[in-house]
């Protein structure tokens, strides 16, 4: 008799795509930050001259991390005005699809931004890279925003109605990125850094998974009680 | 009082019956507190961790008293685990800070997930604000491994290592003091527990006091 | 009962609401009625005391109630920058209804947004707005429905409207409504429950009342 959660999950995935179809509000402003981002962090270690290979993987995920804060905090928002959340929750719907959908979408987010700050981060920061070192970059952004957009989602729940909200979001965010941002650096640098050290970046890899598992873990213990007022 | 008594044991052992280090000489000392300390920090975010998950089964707001006061009681160990191990580092690297040095650093991101805690914690009300805590409480636990993990692969291993994988690597008299600054250590986060938890209980008390009083006038 | 801090926003109310029945819950500002109608929608939890909708205790079996619950607030609960049909299609999918458009197409005659039904809930009046909502809250054909000041913000069409389902509930259906405006609640409920500081402080069936005499009572008791 409960409604089928594929066709929920759908529905509010489809929802919030449409949503940002039509506005281009958080997408617009969040590519528009990445690239900014580049930019001073390019010119706050700009002295080493023209070729930033050795740093390329580091100014690329913070700035994705700082991006992802972005997208997180506006994750919500489309519930949060005129209280739509209410009837969402009022609706059969278990508390896991909508936040499971929230994490689709943060996802989504996440990889729009990157099919754009990606290549060109390699354009402006790689010298002499190969085009096939792109392949192994786009995995690390697969893996790393799983764990990015589990943790954005839960964290932004939190922060949805909370005082200064804009505040509190980078706040409790940042610190719990910060393995993240290290990692996919890292996985990065190993494959992009001149170096080419695979197995190395198989062991970043497989700490971005471990990562987003857990906090996957911590979200299915706690998701119940974030929505139960 | 046994927790004091503790304390002046250890201290009183530390300094004066262990012997001296012999190449780190007097500033060696510092480390039977770090150490002890830094377990501490890390056993009051696991307590407070578990208080949040009892929290959410059974909505008793005791649970969130204890688990807000062992982060409040933690945050205050972690900053003395940074500042010992600062005074530390200048003695034996020469400088007061090391970035290599993945426990020390992992210690300042812990610093930062709890101070957030407690932005969180200001920024709601009533019974959201217990429930809010314990999930972050949570969720920020499972953040300190991960954060060490990820700095200590990517750095290399400056520390000294004092437990290894073969047991204690240190002379029989220096354990037991360690063993005895250890048990101190606990016993400082007991005693504070409680009588944290002995003022937020008479400070509600007393607000309530005030709100009848007020109500009645 | 549900507390907030050291305040009890609802303490000892004890209704029983039958098939068939419509409730009106009146009270002055603050005395804990949408409390109370929060509570009944799942939207809180309370404290101490329980809750049953159709058979379905809370919150253990909160998805079954929730199933049969339909909620209309002050505020239609509506994505605005989503046409009013992808509004009711989402609503649809959530839960879980057969033949989905159709129910969707027939919600929007039913509300008279047929025509707008391509339309973004951004360019539509308040009125219009509110009634988007009564069709959402009407999509999934509740057996308990949930009104909190449902009047607040519609036009004369749409209280026209929702008038004649309060009327016409039949025997397997029941409403509960919050409001301030006295008669309205005595002329449509077959009940009313007072609240004041969230204490019951009358109730009792209206079918023979007059609603101008019961204002006169009404203010007595919670002046």
């Amino acid at each position: 008799m409960s409604p089928s959660w594929p066709r929920q999950l759908r529905a509010l995935l489809l929802k919030d795509l449409r949503l940002e179809l039509r506005t281009r509000d958080t997408i617009v402003a969040m590519l528009l930050f990445s690239v900014v981002a580049m930019m001073i962090f390019q010119f706050a270690v700009g002295s080493r001259g023209d070729d930033l290979t050795e740093v390329a993987g580091g100014i690329l995920w913070a700035t994705l991390a700082l991006t992802a804060v972005l997208g997180v905090g506006r994750s919500w928002v489309p519930e949060r005005e005129q209280r739509v959340l209410d009837g969402i929750l009022v609706a059969p719907v278990s508390r896991l699809v909508l936040l499971v959908s929230k994490v689709g979408a943060i996802y989504a987010y996440l990889l729009v931004v990157e099919v754009i700050a990606v290549p060109l981060a390699a354009l402006f920061f790689i010298r002499g890279g190969q085009a096939s070192d792109l392949l192994l970059v786009a995995a690390v952004c697969l893996l790393a925003n799983l764990g990015i957009a589990v943790l954005g989602s839960l964290l932004a729940c939190l922060a949805l109605f909370a005082r200064a909200r804009e505040l509190l979001l980078p706040v409790l965010f940042l610190p719990s990125l910060l393995p993240v941002v290290i990692a996919a650096s890292g996985a990065t640098h190993a494959v992009a850094g001149g170096t080419n050290d695979l197995a190395e970046y198989r062991g970043y890899l497989l700490f971005l998974g471990v990562y987003a598992v857990i906090f996957g873990l911590v979200a299915y213990a706690t998701y119940d009680h974030v929505f139960d007022d | 009082m046994v927790t004091g008594a503790l304390l002046a044991l250890s201290v009183f052992g530390v300094f004066f019956v262990a012997p001296e280090d012999a190449d780190q000489g007097v500033i060696q000392k510092i480390f039977y507190f770090h150490v002890a300390i830094a377990m501490v920090a890390l056993l009051a975010f696991l307590v407070a961790a578990i208080e949040g998950i009892r929290y959410l089964r059974d909505r008793n707001p005791r649970h969130d008293d204890v688990s807000s006061v062992c982060v409040g009681i933690g945050l205050a160990f972690s900053v003395l685990v940074v500042v010992t191990g600062s005074i530390w580092a200048k003695a034996s690297w020469g400088t007061w800070w090391v970035w290599t040095d993945p426990r020390l650093v992992t210690f300042v991101i812990v610093l930062l997930l709890y101070a957030a805690y407690f932005v969180l914690r200001s920024s709601a009300e009533g019974e959201r604000q217990a429930r809010y805590s314990a999930i972050y409480s949570i969720a920020a636990f499972a953040s300190v491994p991960l954060s060490f993990y990820s700095v200590r692969v990517a750095r290399s291993f400056v520390h000294p290592v004092v437990f290894n994988s073969s047991g204690a690597n240190m002379p029989d008299s220096m354990l037991v003091w360690f063993a005895v600054g250890q048990v101190a250590m606990i016993g400082v986060f007991l005693t504070a527990l409680q009588l944290e938890l002995i003022q937020l209980r008479a400070d509600r008390a007393l607000r309530r006091v005030k709100a009848r009083l007020e109500a009645a006038a | 009962m549900r507390r907030f801090g050291e305040r009890r926003a609802v303490d000892r109310v004890d209704v029983d609401l039958r098939a068939g029945e419509c409730l009106a819950v009146l009270g002055p500002n603050g005395a804990g009625k949408s409390t109370l109608l929060r509570m009944v929608a799942t939207l809180l939890r309370p404290d101490a005391g329980e809750i049953v909708v159709c058979g379905a205790p809370l919150p253990d079996k909160a998805g079954a109630a929730r199933r049969a619950i339909g909620y209309l607030g002050h505020d239609p609960l509506i994505y605005l920058d989503l046409t009013a049909r992808q509004n009711l299609e989402l609503y649809a999918d959530l839960y879980g209804l057969d033949d989905p458009r159709d129910r969707v197409d027939a919600a929007l005659d039913r509300v008279g947004l047929l025509a707008r039904s391509f339309d973004a809930a951004r360019t539509f009046s308040r009125g219009m707005a509110q009634r988007l909502g009564l069709a959402r809250a009407l999509l999934h054909d509740p057996r308990l429905l949930l009104l909190d000041e449902p009047y607040a913000g519609l036009d004369a069409a749409g209280a026209r409207l929702l008038d004649g389902v309060l009327a016409d509930l039949g025997p397997d259906r029941a409403a509960m409504m919050v409001t301030h405006e006295v008669e309205r609640g005595v002329r449509l409920a077959g009940r009313v429950l007072v609240l004041r500081a969230g204490r019951p402080v009358l109730a009792e069936a209206t079918a023979e009342t007059d609603g101008a005499a019961f204002r006169a009572r009404y203010e007595e008791l919670v002046a």
